[in-house]
Parts: structure tokens; sequence; C-alpha cells
């Protein structure tokens, strides 16, 4: 492997463990371990998976302007985007939503936290740390703030399963009040032992970590960050206590399966240098009740409103696990043979399977008798025409030719927004 | 990742440079797919083989084998006709992970040159291989 690319604090563990490791955004990073992908995959939909993201990005937003700039930048309204209502951002929520160029193109995606008063911080994608922090300074236009590129000084990791907060709790100093009140999307605490809410979340040997309830997997669980040097130590703590119960670490292939799953698109696949409009992801545009136009200005706000090429994503399930390659010469082609566009992701969701034609997973708790779940592939299209859930299309490499369905949702039975109360 | 010393390497094989290995029985060969390409290719989900009948060449396409990541074309070490596919890898495809040599076999062909197998790479040679 090539010696310059990076590499995380758990770098060494995961070689230790024979891990097949691959470069991805510059990282080189496991895709899976000895069990195999199946295993990771199922763990998190039955038990519990743990993984390592150390590679994502942390850059922290403070001072007065803070609030505005981001306000201006992001694309989702932060005085309207938690809740119902919705009501605006508050300390201990975050919200997704993607950083665009004045062409409405994806520089990256998001979450972007609320730690307190004129203090946020932004969780974006490996190697995306000093870009986003440059365009942040760069746009901000003598309003009072500071931007700190964290990248390579904290360590990262997502537990994600039904049983990641039973697992999770028995390290934590004071699980019942942490888990008290925890719903998607908020988080607590801090990896810095030196800020106000570092207080909150404590490991039973002291050390604080900023814990939220997120994860990029469709699945219940929660994101942890903490300093470099507690990371590797904390990773082994958990995969000891969820031992019994099933928990395994997990390589990228897997969080690729599952998020694909999930109908998460991966930043620069599926979701890239094209307008973004069209496609499964509108919940992180400001749109106005009417969805006719914009509640706030943005980056990229005037390209979206005149857009200079029109495209339209769906995500798409298949019948059986059979996938194409992406690559220059796949594509996609109506039944009649006529190209409708490109594929972005594909791959097989091992956990789904098809019974009279809906999909189904091993695990919800809900498959019909005699239905087999070998596996769907799944994944997004980009087409040039709108298309409806329904209908079918045929993926191609140019040699193989596998149909396959428009739909709006894949994998069912997802658990992440569950309520905490019902997974402790 | 399995070291190349961790590889399962039977000496009652022959190897193909794609990673395809045959085996003679009788008057017909068996071909499988060896231990470095299952442990690459990681998961099996799906595995698509010929019909009973076909002929195919040496080097000729005749399936793929699908893992989560990655979709992978099997070529024919040596030419012939197939006389059998493994049908249990349809239910089953881990087999082709779990026992690559064994229950994880492929095809069963009836050789059009049974000395084509003498152009394949013995143990030793296959390992050279994997040493690059």
């Amino acid at each position: 492997m090539d010696s310059l690319m990076k590499k995380t604090p758990l770098h060494a563990w995961h070689c230790e463990q024979g891990a097949h490791m691959a470069e991805f955004a510059g990282y080189e990073m496991p895709l899976w371990y000895g069990g195999g992908i199946r295993e990771e995959h199922m763990a998190v939909l039955r038990s519990a998976g743990l993984f390592d993201t150390s590679h994502m990005a942390v850059v922290l937003v403070d001072g007065g302007g803070s609030r505005g700039l981001l306000q201006a930048c992001f694309t989702k309204d932060l005085s309207r985007c938690v809740g119902k209502a919705p009501g605006p951002l508050v300390t201990g929520r975050a919200v997704y939503g993607v950083f665009l160029n004045d062409k409405g193109h994806v520089i990256d995606d998001a979450l972007v936290y609320m730690v307190g008063a004129d203090r946020y911080m932004v969780c974006v994608n490996a190697g995306m740390g000093s870009a986003i922090a440059s365009e942040l300074e760069r746009h901000s236009d003598g309003r009072l703030s500071r931007v700190t590129d964290l990248t390579g000084s904290l360590g990262k990791m997502d537990i994600q399963g039904p049983g990641a907060a039973k697992i999770l709790g028995t390290l934590l100093a004071d699980p019942d009040a942490v888990f008290a009140t925890m719903p998607y999307f908020s988080f607590k605490g801090h990896f810095d032992a030196r800020a106000p809410e570092s207080g909150q979340v404590h490991l039973k040997d002291g050390s604080p970590i900023l814990l939220s309830r997120t994860g990029y997997t469709g699945e219940f669980g929660f994101e942890m960050f903490l300093p470099l040097e507690r990371t590797e130590e904390l990773w082994t703590s958990l995969l000891d206590a969820g031992k019994a119960s099933g928990l395994c670490a997990c390589g990228l292939a897997a969080r690729d399966s599952l998020r694909a799953g999930a109908v998460l698109p991966l930043s620069h696949q599926d979701i890239g240098p094209w307008p973004y409009l069209n496609h499964p992801w509108d919940f992180a545009l400001p749109w106005d009740a009417e969805r006719k136009g914009f509640t706030k200005q943005f980056w990229g706000r005037s390209a979206l409103e005149n857009p200079s090429e029109i495209y339209f994503t769906s995500p798409f399930a298949g019948f059986d696990p059979r996938k194409v390659p992406v690559g220059e010469t796949s594509a996609v082609l109506s039944e009649a043979g006529k190209p409708l566009g490109i594929i972005l992701t594909c791959t097989t969701d091992v956990s789904l399977g098809r019974h009279e034609g809906q999909i189904v997973s091993a695990v919800s708790g809900t498959l019909p008798e005699g239905a087999k779940v070998r596996g769907l592939s799944c994944g997004f299209v980009r087409l040039t025409v709108p298309l409806s859930p329904g209908e079918r299309v045929i993926l191609t490499d140019g040699k193989r030719k596998i149909p396959v369905e428009i739909v709006s949702d894949i994998r069912p039975g997802r658990t992440a927004r569950c309520p905490m109360q019902t997974m402790l | 990742m399995k070291e190349i010393s961790q590889l399962v390497l039977p000496e009652d094989v022959k190897y193909a440079t794609g990673h395809e290995w045959a085996r003679e029985d009788g008057d017909e060969v068996l071909i499988g797919l060896a231990d470095y390409a299952q442990d690459q290719l990681g998961d099996i989900v799906f595995v698509e083989l010929p019909q009973v009948g076909d002929s195919f060449d040496k080097g000729e396409e005749f399936g793929t084998v699908e893992s989560v990541k990655a979709v992978s074309e099997l070529y024919m070490p040596l030419g012939g006709e197939v006389v059998a596919v493994n049908e249990v890898l349809e239910d089953d495809p881990g087999l082709v992970n779990s026992d690559p040599y064994g229950q994880g076999w492929l095809i069963r062909i009836k050789p059009a040159n049974l000395s084509e197998l003498e152009g394949l790479l013995d143990k030793s040679a296959y390992q050279d291989l994997l040493n690059g």
C-alpha cells in the first residue's frame, strides 16, 4: 500500500485483524474484516456494528457571526429545521444539509451541530475539512467568526444497530442521564475537556466524548467524537463490551451497502458536480411550504433557480443480487433499449429479498413464510427524464443487462428513528 | 485479507492465471475458483453459470461471480463442454467462500483437449504468481 496514504488512529488495529484495506478519499481504510461483509451488514441489523469513521473531518465555527455565516452558506435553513413546526436549530441538535458552489453543484454534504450559543461543529467527509474551512473563511465577509479545521486531530467511531445503546451504556459513567432525553439528530457532551458541555457525557474512565444520535446506516445508533489518543481504547472496550451481544467491527463495504439500502447518498458519487435538484434528499433544501421557492439565501441558490442542466436521481432495487459494476461503459436503458442516464451506486443489500414483488427484509420480523432472502441489488441512478416508482429500467455495463425497478424506498423496517426508550 | 502463506492451495488441482482451478476427474474436469480469488472478492452473493451442454474454448468467459462489492468474470482454464453445473450455489453462493475446492465447485466439463491441463500452473508455479 502507498505509504503516503493517510491513516486513522485505528489503522494498526485494522491491519492486525487482517482487514481487507483499500484507499478511500486518501485514507487507507478497512473494507471488511475476517467475518466478511454479510456478517457485518447483518450484525448492524440484528445487534450492532462498530465503524471507524475517523477519516471524516470536523470543522469548528465560532463567534458572533458564526450562525449567520452557516445560514448564508449551508442549504438547510437554520431558522426552520427542528421538529414538525419546524423551529430553529438549538443547542444539542444537528441538521443534515449540503454546501453548494455557485453552479449549484455539491461541494460536500455535512451535519451542522449547534454546540452552544455562537458555537457550531460541522462534520464533513474525508479530505473535505480544509476545502470547507477555506470556503467558509472566504465567505465570512467580515462576520465575527473563527473557522478551525480539526482534520486529523480527532478520533471518530459509529456504533450502529438496535443493540447500540445497551452496549455503549455499559461504558458510560451515567448512561441513564445520557439516554433519558436523546431524540434522533440530537447530541450531548464534547470531545474537548475544556468545553462547558464536556461534563454531559463521560466514559467510566472519565474521558469526555461528544455523543450524537446519528449515523449513516439507516439504523439506530450513535456517532462518537473523541480525542485522537483515546480512540483505540474506546474502540477495543466497545468491542469487548459488545462481544456477547453480537457487536462486530465493520468496514466501509458494509457501511456502503447499509447506507444504499437506507437511501442515503455517498457524497461525490450520488451527489456531485451537477445541480442539486430532483433527488430523494430534497429535505436538505430550504423549500418554502408551497415548494415553489426558497426561504433563505444560500450558496448555489440562483443556480438552482435557473439550472443549466436537469437530472433526476432515483433509488432503485433489483429483483435478485445481480449488479452492474459502475464504470465508463455502464448505463441505464429503458426496457426498449433507449439510453436514460447513468448508474451512480450499485451494491447488494444482503438482508433483502422479494416476496410477491415486494421488498422484504430478513430481520424486520415481517418476513412472510417461504420468502427467501438472497440479497437485492440497489443504489441510485441519475436519469435525463423523471421516472415514477414501479417503472422498470435496465442496468448495463455493455455486456450484462440487469432489470431493476425505480423505487421510493429500499430497506423496510429501518430502526434509525426508533424511540430511545424502545432500544434500552 | 489472507497472507499468501494462509491460502489453501491443494496439490491435486491446476491453476489458471485468472485464479480458476481445474481438477482432473476420470475423463472429466471439475472447475472452480481459487482461495485467493474468493478471499479478494469477499462474500459471494451470486454465481451465474452456463447451461449444461454449452461449449467454451480455453480462455472464454463462462460465467460471473458477484460479491457485495464486485462482479468478476469467470474464464475457462481449458476448453470443453459443460456436463454439470453446481446448482447448490443458487441457494448458497457462499460455498465458494467457505469451501472453494470442495462444495463450492462451479462446473464440470468434458474437455475438448485434456492436454490443455498441462499448460496450467501447478501449486508452486501458482504460488510464484501470487508472490509476484
